[in-house]
């Protein structure tokens, strides 16, 4: 079975669909961190309004599957607004990474509130005590250190995101998975191609796995 | 300085400070003595709105800080506290510790804020520390390096919450020594402490609190040798 002459010939098409999978990886992490940041905050707000938009924003999204938001936001909610008309063809990437960003943001949200809780009250009064704002504590005293501890879960949250663009295939987003599925529309040659993605996929992840122990390692030599 | 007019905190249903009124003058030394749970350290801390009260008010140099429409961190920059656990910055180095509030809250350069905190560590004799980091230093130094932190803020008053409580016995002096100075250079300060030698020496003033209430008050003379009270006596039996 000539496996490598489909693999080579197929290759530059999933490297494509790689560029993109990374692509649309770091837009919906970079989305997610922010709604993540900004819901955790509104969930450890003393105003209970801000309190209940955090925690509504963590059940809805949370616990809708993800393949469901996608569907939703990309053929649903065109029914209401003109969205198709509004971006055109790029409202496909834009629900992909929205959806992406919404399902993912809801699990950051829980990181990074664990991360600020697990940071002891001595800190926000010691930083208080000085006349630091609850701005500035957050921002300068306790941010800095939850962020050390939160490397690994939202690391695990990265790589998880990654491995979730593979469901945008299922609205034609030309990611890895769905170039796959073209090439194979193609040549019917499934196994090399599947086999194929399954590896560009694991190069991928591990490879941000190194990253990730490597700027953990920097940061307990550095500051501890 | 420091007025607190009838002021009354409740934990949950707790009454933990019933009805306690105390006038601070500029440059004197008010010691905190109790068992524990007697409110000591809550009163301390509404004294800087760490804690909220319940009925009553606290003014600092005439700001209400017992005010809802009060801007707490403004009082709070002009009140220096010492923790019992130290609570040092973890993530930044001791010369940071010192500097970072005079950066971010007084607004220091950063170079103005340096020169003062290398000042005040030679001060609490931690100047060849400056690059460490909290955990590297022992617990009697990262308590002076908490008081140069507090000082650096040029508080008109120091608040001080049991600050050897946490040392090992052979610390305790370095700490102790460094609040003598203070004293001695003229700061106001209020003290919570278990060290009856330093209520003895430093203290203008010694109030015994027992069950959130003040029982006694006086010179260290009229408390340690001329206790009125009979919960004073038993207190200070026990002690002493």
């Amino acid at each position: 079975m000539n496996f490598w002459p489909i693999v080579l010939d197929a290759m530059p098409q999933l490297l494509e669909g790689a560029r993109l999978t990374i692509l649309y990886s770091i837009a919906a992490v970079f989305f997610a961190t922010i709604l993540g940041l900004v819901f955790a905050l509104f969930k450890l707000s003393s105003v209970s309004i801000l309190r209940g938009i955090g925690q509504g924003y963590v059940h809805i999204f949370r616990g809708l599957p993800l393949l469901v938001l996608i569907f939703y936001i990309y053929f649903a909610l065109p029914s209401v607004f003109p969205l198709q008309v509004w971006f055109g063809n790029k409202y496909m990437i834009m629900a992909g990474i929205t959806a992406l960003a919404l399902n993912e943001g809801a699990y950051i949200t829980e990181i990074i509130r664990a991360g600020i809780l697990s940071i002891d009250r001595g800190q926000t009064e010691a930083a208080m005590s000085i006349g630091m704002t609850n701005f500035q504590t957050m921002r300068f005293i306790i941010l800095p250190q939850a962020l050390k501890r939160m490397v690994p879960p939202l690391v695990n949250q990265f790589i998880q995101t990654i491995k979730d663009t593979s469901l945008l295939s299922a609205i034609s987003v030309a990611e890895l998975t769905r170039r796959g599925q073209m090439i194979i529309s193609v040549n019917f040659a499934g196994l090399q191609i599947w086999t194929a993605i399954a590896i560009v996929y694991l190069v991928i992840i591990l490879s941000l796995t190194a990253l990730s122990s490597y700027i953990e390692r920097r940061w307990q030599v550095d500051q501890r | 300085m420091i007025s607190v007019k009838n002021i009354t905190k409740y934990f949950g249903r707790h009454e933990v400070l019933k009805d306690i009124s105390l006038e601070i003058a500029p440059q004197e030394v008010v010691v905190i003595i109790g068992p524990s749970g007697s409110g000591k350290s809550t009163f301390l801390r509404c004294m800087n709105g760490l804690e909220s009260v319940s009925k009553g008010e606290i003014f600092v140099n005439q700001a209400e800080i017992t005010h809802s429409k009060t801007n707490l961190s403004l009082v709070r920059k002009e009140v220096g506290m010492v923790f019992q656990r130290f609570n040092l910055f973890q993530h930044l180095s001791v010369i940071e510790n010192v500097t970072i509030g005079q950066v971010q809250v007084l607004k220091k350069s950063k170079q103005e804020a340096e020169k003062r905190a290398y000042e005040l560590l030679d001060k609490v004799g931690l100047q060849e520390k400056a690059k460490a980091y909290p955990e590297q230093l022992s617990g009697g130094q990262q308590q002076r390096v908490a008081i140069a932190r507090a000082l650096a803020m040029n508080p008109i008053v120091m608040l001080f919450d049991e600050p050897t409580s946490a040392l090992d016995p052979e610390m305790v002096g370095e700490v102790l020594a460094v609040m003598k100075d203070l004293a001695r250079e003229g700061m106001t300060m209020v003290v919570v402490t278990h060290e009856m030698g330093f209520a003895r020496e430093v203290g203008d003033r010694v109030l015994f609190l027992d069950e959130g209430r003040i029982v006694e008050q006086g010179t260290p003379e009229q408390i340690f040798n001329h206790p009125q009270e009979e919960r004073t006596q038993l207190f200070l039996s026990k002690i002493l």
